[in-house]
């Protein structure tokens, strides 16, 4: 497998913080990893740096081999990586159906023609296809996310970060997200890079995990091997209760492994 | 959003209706009023192509309808150029103008925008003072040729233009570029996200706002056949956020409808004398108090769910 995205040595700081510190990880074409770490541990940050929407003190960024530092945001989304945003923001007064058209205007995919039917589409894809007409303002927070991640795929990338799917989400919304997005990463081939606290879904839908602290990876590893990393215990030392669920996780994922 | 048949039906009524008027109103100073009200229109209607769509309250529109009068009246007055060149002239120092003001301020958020715009407006008025060898100063520049010897004519020719800029700019307002536009308003992050070059979207809607405001202020200009600082000031870029609110933002023809009938309501409030301002303003309250969303775009919209 080819390298899609390369990243070296990336640094960031914000006055007397390191956000980021010497984070580098490669991410192959048709991979699907996951971003681990406490609140604070600078994961946003780092899909800040590589979406463009904070520019990085040091290091570098290729995807396809090509460098993307100092590009603007929307010059990276048109390079083929899009985002979604841990809360998500709709374009407030306009239906659900013209927030997916404005990415589907986006340069990189401008001249597929027909906008209006390509969102159609994209809404289909993520299951939102009958609410296409109603304001995006009243939409549940779980149809928001959908509307997120479609307007992400608009943009048709060949990498997709996703910052926390999961969170804010009702029980019963969490496993039809994740199919989502493992029927995203089966059937469209996409490359996802996705953030998460929700351990247990998380586990079972990622191949690799990137576990950070304190702006630092700490390890990289199979989800089922990261959580018995010492150094990943460690920065997750004291949750008790966290502890207790990945190893429950782990278990379960052991027997689906199995069957 | 699309534009249906009911929507050019009336966009023609109301344009004969327009044209009607000198016929029912045989006076000149009805005509002229109505010239004036008409050259509000493009104003307003280029005003809430930017500012309406994108959210970003332009609070000095007055700089271009300025810089497009004063075109007119350099190359007229001091050059001697025919009035018909200011029709090309005076959008394109409009859009120099829109170009020098959006490139520093639409990076910026929140209100700065609305401030660099007010400011520089405001400088604009202060600079016709200072180099009044120029530009008359306070009297400003007097003794502009009419384009046309029939003031109406002049009126046709107004309406005309009023016309092809209000299609032209819903037009567009209607189309992909809207669009892009209205996304901007929602959230200018999530526009990025999705691939968009908002810095150029801004700046490009601006610089077609100033170019109708310009042709506008040409217009006003060989119509009044003076032109004077008072044309940058800030009150003329209020009065036509007003007609805005009151026509119904983000429409194009509502604008153009709020800045007709307040003209007309100004005109006809002369019979209170001193109190025309306290009845205007009363006026203004209750509308935007009990039509927060204006009174001739809700109309319509209310009209045409009614129509088969």
């Amino acid at each position: 497998m080819s390298p899609l995205l390369q990243v070296e040595r990336l640094n960031k700081r914000f006055g007397g913080l390191q956000a980021v510190k010497d984070v580098s990880f490669v991410l192959n074409a048709g991979s699907i990893t996951g971003v681990l770490g406490p609140n604070g541990a600078g994961k946003t940050t780092v899909f800040n740096l590589l979406t463009g929407f904070i520019a990085f003190d040091t290091g570098d960024v290729r995807l396809d081999g090509r460098p993307l530092a100092g590009l603007s945001p929307y010059r990276i989304v048109n390079r083929g990586l899009a985002r979604t945003f841990q809360l998500a923001r709709p374009f407030l007064g306009m239906s659900v159906l013209e927030n997916v058209e404005v990415a589907c205007l986006a340069p990189r995919v401008r001249r597929a023609g027909h906008p209006r039917a390509r969102a159609r589409g994209w809404l289909d894809l993520v299951g939102l296809g009958d609410k296409a007409e109603l304001l995006a303002d009243v939409l549940p927070y779980g149809d928001l996310r959908r509307l997120e991640i479609a307007r992400a795929l608009a943009t048709r990338p060949s990498l997709l970060l996703l910052d926390e799917p999961f969170a804010g989400l009702g029980a019963g919304e969490i496993e039809p997200l994740a199919g989502l997005i493992r029927k995203l990463h089966r059937s469209e081939g996409l490359t996802i890079l996705i953030i998460e606290h929700k351990l247990r879904e998380f586990m079972q839908l990622v191949e690799t995990v990137i576990a950070m602290d304190f702006g630092e990876i700490i390890a990289i590893d199979g989800p089922s091997a990261i959580v018995r990393h010492p150094r990943v215990i460690e920065a997750y030392l004291g949750k008790g209760e966290l502890i207790a669920r990945t190893t429950n996780d782990h278990a379960t994922g052991a027997r689906n492994g199995a069957a | 959003m699309r534009l249906v048949r009911a929507d050019w039906l009336a966009a023609c009524l109301a344009a004969i209706v327009l044209a009607g008027v000198p016929w029912l109103f045989g006076s000149g100073y009805i005509l002229g009023v109505m010239t004036v009200a008409l050259c509000f229109g493009i104003w307003a209607a280029s005003w809430d192509f930017m500012s309406g769509l994108t959210g970003r309250e332009n609070f000095g529109h007055s700089l271009f309808i300025g810089a497009g009068a004063y075109t007119a009246g350099f190359l007229n007055v001091n050059f001697g150029v025919n009035p018909w060149w200011s029709l090309i002239a005076a959008p394109l120092v409009a859009i120099l103008f829109g170009l020098a003001a959006g490139f520093p301020t639409l990076r910026l958020r929140g209100p700065y925008f609305a401030l660099a715009m007010l400011s520089s407006a405001a400088v604009m008025q202060n600079l016709t003072i200072i180099f009044s060898r120029y530009t008359g100063g306070q009297d400003g520049l007097n003794g502009l040729e009419p384009m046309l010897d029939s003031t109406l004519a002049y009126y046709y020719l107004t309406l005309f233009f009023l016309v092809v800029t209000t299609v032209g700019l819903k037009l567009v307002a209607n189309s992909s570029w809207g669009t892009i536009l209205r996304a901007i308003r929602g959230d200018e992050a999530s526009c990025q996200a999705a691939g968009i070059n908002v810095t150029f979207y801004k700046i490009a809607s601006l610089v077609i706002s100033a170019a109708c405001a310009g042709l506008g202020g040409a217009l006003y200009a060989h119509y009044q056949l003076q032109v004077g600082p008072d044309l940058f000031a800030v009150i003329l870029s209020i009065n036509i956020i007003i007609m805005v609110y009151v026509g119904g933002i983000g429409t194009i023809y509502g604008p153009v409808g709020g800045a007709v009938l307040l003209n007309v309501l100004t005109e006809s409030l002369r019979v209170f004398s001193e109190y025309r301002l306290w009845v205007y303003t009363l006026l203004l309250i209750f509308i935007l108090f009990f039509a927060p969303q204006g009174l001739i775009a809700p109309a319509w919209r209310r009209i045409r769910r009614v129509l088969p």
